[in-house]
């Protein structure tokens, strides 16, 4: 073979051809590297946020930019159509339904107004609407603080950092209206720059460091129903962090068991409210869901809030975490038949069963209950002593607390049935104790028949019977909605104008 | 003979100094391709290396979440490992079919494996499950069994196995999985981020 470059001389043409072939040759590996160094590149613009905002932002829209897909399954809380049994995402007049509550809670703000929860998106409207917070018009002031905002937006982890914990917990609850307006969102459970779930709230943190355990070292399932545990737990105001204000604390202390919070609370000497009829001092229990919840079989066998009631969906081919947070009897096949492999109307009935046995005995307790405190009313107008009536107050505190622990977290008789079932029972023992009490009593006091059950059979009926008149507070709450609360939104507006995000 | 062939190559003098500095930028701008594909990542099992092409986010996943994440790696399934050989082959000829694709812009939004691929797959489904499927109690009351299976693939009737019926590239769009970080190292990432274009 003759030397390439002599060949080259002899016929130019080969020169070019090898030059052309080079060029290919060159141009596609050329393309095989680029598009290696694109797709590294690519690699790093895998997340990349439409928009920047501040760890505290407390408008879910924004949020929602980054994350549309559960944005808008989160807007979907807004529905109210679904209606189950016992409860749903409608509106349902608690007290309209069961007037016994309002004989219960006499002497209380839950005897004026009180319905079944709807879904997140009416955290603040439900808030604005109810009659427990008063009508704060000219001037005057609501009954309730503004720890009652606590749990109903992420506007308060952005005020818990700008003023302080104690400093947000201050004042009363209309003073901060219109720093509140956000309904509960994205920056309640999720870190902005991460999505990782997160606490926001303080007194979970300080519950679980009194237990002495550490909450930062949680696993992400157990934090799949921690950040739900910054809020639907039992709570009350604790009046020695600070004089005035009443400091949101978990009464976890000594364990979670309705036993165990009853022993805590007597301790302390705490009282919510003092009861109109009997005189008895009351506790009232508010939603005790994560500590019943944790006590039942789904969190032994280590399913978390999120598994049930933010489930995975796939929505066009893609899958991600539904946020319709709501009764999973509206989602079933996402919710339980993920594990349990039932028919769908063989798994709502086996739900509604529980529900409707827990729901027969806690209705023949809150009879007991209101017999027990007619029955004590009745023993003070015949003239009974304090030293006479001491342990029958107590008893009568024992019961309804054991009833309030299984009544008050809603979805509770499926969480844990047989735990309710214990505490009904026992409530129902306290509260038969301090009937027997108060039959020998009322006989000594020459009262020896039985005290007639009140006609309590409507809401107005029951409320009338407690002495309440409220359509003064209908009222002003309806100039309340049309006036104030408008002017809040509206300052609202003009603050959040000021909040930079930067678009990418 | 090898002087000969060395007395062929080499350049006459005054082009010497050319040929190597050519030679030296397409030798460098290869090593650098080396490094940016991480290449030396295909030489092993580690199933991080599948993910360097982001198409595979939802297997990893997939697999992440599956039955088969604590006892099989990517290669244990989808690579013959029955002879050295093979194994090394198939990885070179699927590279270089992966790489033709990737270049030339044609990878689909639903990937379907090759009959190379399956045929690898069944056997290593085989390879790790021979004692359920040739089990002599199954033989005995089932003893069409064996005839029943040999014609079908093991994915056919075990299709959620572990990568799930979804096939899309997009279906799990918040999925972690361990993409290849940015070849640009921190202190240049820093140094850049504080001089300001606009």
């Amino acid at each position: 073979m003759k030397p390439i470059s002599e060949q080259i001389k002899n016929k130019p043409w080969l020169g070019w051809a090898i030059f052309l072939g080079t060029i290919i040759v060159v141009f596609v590996l050329g393309l095989f590297a680029s598009t290696v160094v694109e797709r590294r590149a690519e690699a790093v613009f895998a997340y990349t946020p439409q928009v920047e905002h501040a760890q505290n932002e407390p408008r879910n829209e924004v949020w929602g930019e980054n994350f549309p897909r559960q944005f808008q399954s989160y807007l979907r809380t807004e529905d109210t159509t679904f209606v189950s049994k016992h409860l749903g995402s409608n509106h349902r007049d608690a007290l309209g339904e069961n007037p016994r509550m309002v004989v219960l809670w006499a002497g209380y703000a839950f005897s004026w107004d009180y319905n079944q929860p709807k879904g997140h998106a009416f955290a603040l409207e439900d808030m604005y609407n109810t009659l427990r917070v008063g009508a704060p018009i000219d001037g005057k002031v609501s009954n309730q603080q503004n720890n009652c905002w606590t749990c109903k937006s992420p506007d308060v982890p952005r005020l818990m950092e700008e003023q302080g914990i104690v400093e947000f917990y201050k004042g009363t609850w209309e003073t901060k209206g219109e720093e509140i307006v956000n309904y509960i969102g994205c920056a309640d459970c999720h870190d902005a720059k991460t999505m990782n779930l997160r606490i926001s709230r303080p007194a979970l943190i300080e519950a679980f460091e009194r237990q002495g355990k550490d909450i930062t070292k949680a696993s992400h399932q157990e934090m799949r129903s921690l950040v739900c545990a910054q809020c639907h737990v039992e709570y009350y105001f604790s009046p020695h962090v600070e004089e005035g204000v009443g400091y949101v604390t978990f009464p976890w202390d000594g364990g979670v068991t309705a036993e165990a919070m009853e022993e805590y609370y007597d301790n302390i000497g705490f009282t919510d409210f003092t009861h109109a009829l009997s005189r008895a001092p009351m506790i009232k229990a508010q939603h005790p869901d994560y500590e019943v919840y944790s006590t039942g079989i789904h969190a032994e066998r280590g399913v978390s809030c999120a598994d049930c009631h933010l489930p995975y969906m796939t929505e066009g081919g893609q899958k991600f975490t539904d946020h319709h947070i709501q009764s999973p009897l509206n989602n079933v096949a996402n919710s339980c038949q993920v594990c349990h492999r039932e028919e769908t109307a063989t798994l709502v009935k086996n739900v509604y069963d529980r529900q409707d046995k827990v729901k027969e005995i806690r209705t023949q307790l809150e009879d007991n209950l209101v017999m027990a405190h007619v029955e004590a009313k009745t023993a003070w107008d015949k003239g009974a002593t304090e030293e006479q009536m001491k342990d029958i107050l107590m008893d009568i505190r024992h019961a309804q607390w054991r009833w309030d622990y299984a009544a008050a977290g809603h979805g509770n008789s499926f969480h844990n049935p047989l735990e309710l079932s214990r505490v009904i029972s026992t409530g129902m023992e306290k509260s038969q104790s301090a009937r027997l009490k108060l039959a020998r009593l009322l006989a000594s006091l020459g009262h020896n028949e039985p005290v007639a059950y009140p006609d309590i059979s409507t809401k107005s009926k029951a409320q009338e019977y407690i002495g309440l008149d409220l359509r003064e507070l209908k009222e002003n709450k309806k100039e309340f909605i049309n006036t104030v609360v408008p002017e809040w939104l509206e300052k609202a507006k003009e603050r959040e104008a000021t909040y930079t995000t930067s678009m990418r | 003979m090898i002087k000969r062939i060395i007395q062929y190559l080499t350049p006459p003098d005054k082009w010497k100094f050319p040929v190597i500095i050519l030679t030296g930028i397409f030798v460098g701008l290869g090593f650098y391709v080396f490094y940016i594909a991480n290449m030396p990542s295909y030489l092993s099992d580690n199933p991080a290396t599948c993910v360097n092409c982001h198409v595979m986010a939802p297997q990893f996943a997939t697999w992440n979440h599956s039955a088969h994440r604590e006892v099989a790696v990517c290669n244990d399934c989808h690579v013959p490992q029955d002879n050295i050989f093979k194994h090394y082959l198939f990885k070179a000829t699927d590279g270089l079919r992966h790489a033709y694709m990737f270049t030339f812009r044609l990878e689909p939004q639903v990937m379907t494996i090759k009959q190379a691929g399956k045929d690898a797959v069944q056997n290593n489904c085989i390879r790790c499950h021979e004692h359920v499927i040739y089990d002599s109690k199954m033989a005995s009351t089932h003893p069409m069994f064996e005839a029943n299976i040999k014609d079908k693939y093991c994915s056919e009737c075990h299709r959620d196995t572990p990568h799930g019926r979804v096939k899309s590239a997009s279906s799990v769009p918040d999925a972690r999985v361990p993409l290849p970080p940015s070849p640009v190292p921190d202190w240049l990432k820093r140094e850049t981020k504080k001089v300001k274009t606009n």
